[in-house]
């Protein structure tokens, strides 16, 4: 499999602070779905934003489907990934929800025509189009978290980065998110870092990296991450809910030689213990 | 609060909503520099009559609009009430120590009072139909002349708009510190002036912070989303000058010239 | 059972008379008992904001009467009126860490004690025991709140709040936006609260597994409207009802359906871990006996 992003022994730190990442490498296939955990503070949206090239690196290299992130590449570099923010206040620009989608295009300078097109398409991709008059203060965290989805849409990314997109929604308009995302990655062959602490987002990836304090601790599948309770309790993560029950179950005794299953793999191990021998 | 009209957008589709946001910026202007020529009793009434057909074509019923300036007439009596005062010449109808009232200063004072109103009448009918981003674009296209001497237009109206798009975020911040306050125990509006100004300090201080955070994390947003300068953008709309503003426009010049030839 | 606060058929309506006038309360009548815990559930948009501000008398009714703790709040009731009822009932906001403005911690957190009448040595008092209850420690007393981490940020607004001694207090979804462990040491502060002073809480919440684990009543709202009040258990019953109603079953409710659906008999929807791991055992135990 290619590797889309390659971060290269980077060093980094904000002005005045201690090194947060000091020769971190980690690499992102192509067309998985990545999520990258670890508790607030860990340097894990900084990744993200080092990866788009809105912090300058202090030593080492990323990679970006083949392009060094640079002061020359950095434009090449934008085309190529969208990002989709915590707040869904700020990185809402237009005044309504046609004039945010559009923003993007505008600024690449696409002609009107063709940017009326993509707005209306990128907009009926998320069922926004019917809200497109909408000014943002009349719209839902969701609704704007679409909409920020929608404009990145129209820019035809080959990278998503979500950092931490769904933290201020409620469940609902979580899973809203998670799902519209995942159908835009099958149908438009995506690449998707989710930046999250929700352990069940993870769950859901094809990978996870665990960052704590600006190092990687721990990648694998998520099969593998969770069944390290220990890890992750000592970085301050919750167990998903399999590994939850599954530990209730052992502290009443009973036999199961994994501390983690995905939720069809725990349905069917219960049946088996509850039908009878 | 609830019932203040002025500077809010109501959606519509009348013929006032249709019409580009420039031509109504100018012709608002227009009507204002008008006013100013006006100076009997017909030629307002001309201004008057025009006015309120303009409020009839926006689809806002009349007494909700009236209902909605009525704040502000309060204010407009209380600056015409000084002016009355203050004013001499005329026949003395009463005075006290250096204050008088005079026929004329009576009569001044009312063609104050209704130049007050017309111009708020005009400025609330453009706000209600204009939503604040198509005010923003107005303006852009009305000083697109100024380029040629370098003036930032452009940085300008999409500051505008990124203000306007704002004001509704910073409303309900401000709304949400207020109510922190309250119930941490502020009295906001009641008690001496240094208490009020004091009070100020716990909404003021969070609000700006606030501010600067939006302000912060929405310029990593517009660079992430490929932003540059504002110079080397295409735009998404246009507000075509259409068969609506011209008639307008002739509607708007005849007045004009009857106010003209009716003034003393 | 006491009744810490009374709602009595209040409706809210937001800017009234106009073109944009909402109805946001709906002739609501509730009684919320002295000591309780009661999670206000209810989708985005339903109304629980607006209620809760009615009880720290942030909102007058409309119409109808609030009434806490013997003082009651009418749609003529003055503000003059409204401070002395405030300092019963602390509220911490949604994202409360924007309301702080003081130099230093310390002096944010004696804002609140002061505006309602302690002194400073008592303020200061109050404010480092609210420090120690929401685990800041005491060098952090003289730093600048903005130096801080967003979730110590937190933990300075909350502490600004306890320092008040309130006896009700009133949390608007006061884990919005923090990692896992920050979840649980705020949710673990309510509960020590509600046990151990006997403070009555009243949590605003979309975190379904919080209502179970947390609260001992619950407050179901939609449209403005109450829909259903009681116990966790009888407001979970009905997993349909809920799903019309746009919530969620608490995690252990729904992992439960799931297995009922692959033909598990787990009978009454368990609502915590707890309850469904006891339950998996006893048709287990069975499984082995199957003469029991």
């Amino acid at each position: 499999m290619k590797d889309i992003i390659q971060v290269k022994n980077i060093s980094f730190n904000y002005s005045g602070q201690p090194l947060l990442f000091d020769g971190l490498s980690l690499d992102v296939h192509e067309g998985e779905w990545l999520a990258l955990i670890g508790q607030n503070g860990s340097g894990k949206s900084t990744l993200a934003r080092l990866i788009d090239g809105l912090n300058v690196l202090k030593k080492g290299q990323i990679f970006v489907d083949g392009l060094l992130v640079s002061d020359q590449n950095v434009f090449d570099i934008r085309n190529k990934i969208g990002m989709v923010f915590q707040n869904p206040e700020d990185q809402f620009v237009g005044a309504t929800v046609e004039d945010d989608v559009a923003f993007g295009l505008e600024n690449r300078q696409i002609d009107r025509e063709k940017m009326h097109q993509l707005v209306k398409t990128s907009l009926e991709n998320v069922n926004m189009w019917e809200f497109r008059d909408r000014i943002p203060a009349n719209l839902s965290g969701g609704q704007k978290q679409r909409v920020a989805i929608a404009g990145i849409v129209a820019l035809s990314p080959k990278i998503i980065i979500l950092d931490e997109a769904t933290s201020m929604l409620d469940p609902q308009g979580r899973q809203d998110i998670l799902d519209l995302v995942r159908q835009l990655k099958e149908k438009n062959h995506l690449t998707v870092i989710s930046i999250t602490h929700d352990i069940d987002e993870a769950a859901s990836a094809d990978r996870v990296i665990v960052i704590n304090k600006g190092q990687k601790i721990d990648e694998d599948i998520p099969g593998k991450i969770f069944s390290n309770t220990e890890q992750l309790a000592r970085i301050g993560l919750d167990a998903p809910y399999t590994a939850q029950l599954i530990a209730a179950l052992k502290r009443r005794h009973f036999d199961l030689d994994k501390e983690y299953l995905d939720r069809e793999g725990l349905i069917a191990w219960i049946k088996q213990l509850v039908s009878t021998k | 609060m609830t019932n203040f009209l002025f500077g809010r957008y109501l959606p519509g589709n009348s013929w006032i909503h249709q019409m580009s946001p420039q031509s109504k910026l100018l012709l608002s202007f227009y009507f204002v520099i008008v006013i100013f020529f006006a100076n009997n009793l017909v030629s307002y009434g001309v201004l008057a009559l025009l006015i309120i057909v303009v409020i009839l074509l926006s689809g806002v019923s009349i007494t909700f609009f009236l209902k909605g300036i009525r704040p502000l007439i309060w204010l407009i009596i209380f600056t015409v009430g000084l002016q009355i005062l203050f004013s001499s010449g005329g026949t003395i109808l009463w005075q006290w120590g250096p204050f008088s009232i005079t026929n004329l200063s009576l009569i001044n004072g009312g063609f104050i009072f209704i130049r007050f109103l017309l111009i708020i009448m005009i400025s609330t009918v453009l706000t209600l139909t204009t939503t604040p981003l198509a005010i923003a674009d107005g303006v852009q296209t009305i000083l697109k002349p100024l380029k040629r001497v370098h003036f930032p237009v452009d940085t300008l109206a999409l500051m505008l708009s990124i203000a306007l798009r704002f004001v509704p975020t910073l409303m309900d911040e401000m709304e949400t510190i207020l109510n922190a306050q309250r119930s941490r125990g502020v009295d906001f509006g009641s008690g001496s002036l240094t208490h009020r100004v004091k009070a100020a300090v716990p909404l003021l201080v969070p609000l700006f912070t606030g501010a600067i955070n939006h302000a912060e994390n929405l310029s990593t947003a517009m660079e992430a989303r490929g932003f540059t300068d504002s110079e080397h953008r295409s735009k998404y709309r246009i507000y075509r000058w259409q068969l609506k503003d011209t008639l307008s426009w002739i509607v708007f010049l005849v007045a004009g010239g009857l106010v003209l030839y009716l003034r003393k | 059972m006491d009744k810490a606060i009374s709602f009595n058929q209040v409706t809210h309506t937001y800017q009234a008379n106009t073109p944009y006038a909402q109805n946001a309360l709906d002739n609501i009548s509730l009684e919320i008992p002295t000591n309780s815990f009661t999670a206000i559930i209810g989708h985005t948009g339903s109304g629980k904001s607006t209620l809760v501000q009615h009880i720290n008398a942030l909102l007058k009714p409309t119409q109808g009467s609030v009434t806490v703790y013997n003082r009651s709040i009418t749609p003529t009731t003055t503000n003059k009126n409204l401070k002395e009822l405030r300092r019963h009932v602390g509220m911490v906001f949604q994202f409360p860490e924007k309301q702080l403005f003081e130099e230093t911690v310390i002096k944010d957190i004696m804002f609140g004690p002061k505006n309602y009448g302690m002194v400073d040595a008592e303020a200061e008092q109050a404010a480092i025991e609210a420090m120690k209850l929401v685990g800041l420690d005491k060098s952090l007393s003289e730093k600048s709140p903005f130096d801080l981490s967003g979730g110590q940020m937190r933990r300075v607004a909350i502490a600004g709040v306890l320092a008040m001694k309130p006896e009700v207090l009133i949390l608007d979804e006061p884990t919005a936006g923090l990692d896992p462990r920050g979840h649980k040491e705020i949710m673990d502060l309510a509960s020590y609260l509600h046990d151990h002073d006997h403070i009555t809480i009243i949590l605003v919440t979309h975190q379904m597994d919080d209502v179970v684990n947390y609260a001992s009543e619950v407050v179901v709202m939609d449209k403005g409207k109450i829909v259903q009040t009681g116990t966790p258990a009888e407001v979970f019953a009905d997993p349909k009802w809920v799903y019309r109603m746009q919530l969620n079953l608490p995690t252990s409710a729904e992992f439960a359906q799931q297995l009922i659906d692959a033909g598990v008999p787990i009978g009454q929807l368990p609502l915590t871990i707890d309850q469904l791991a006891d339950r998996i055992t006893e048709l287990a135990r069975k499984g082995e006996n199957p003469d029991d």
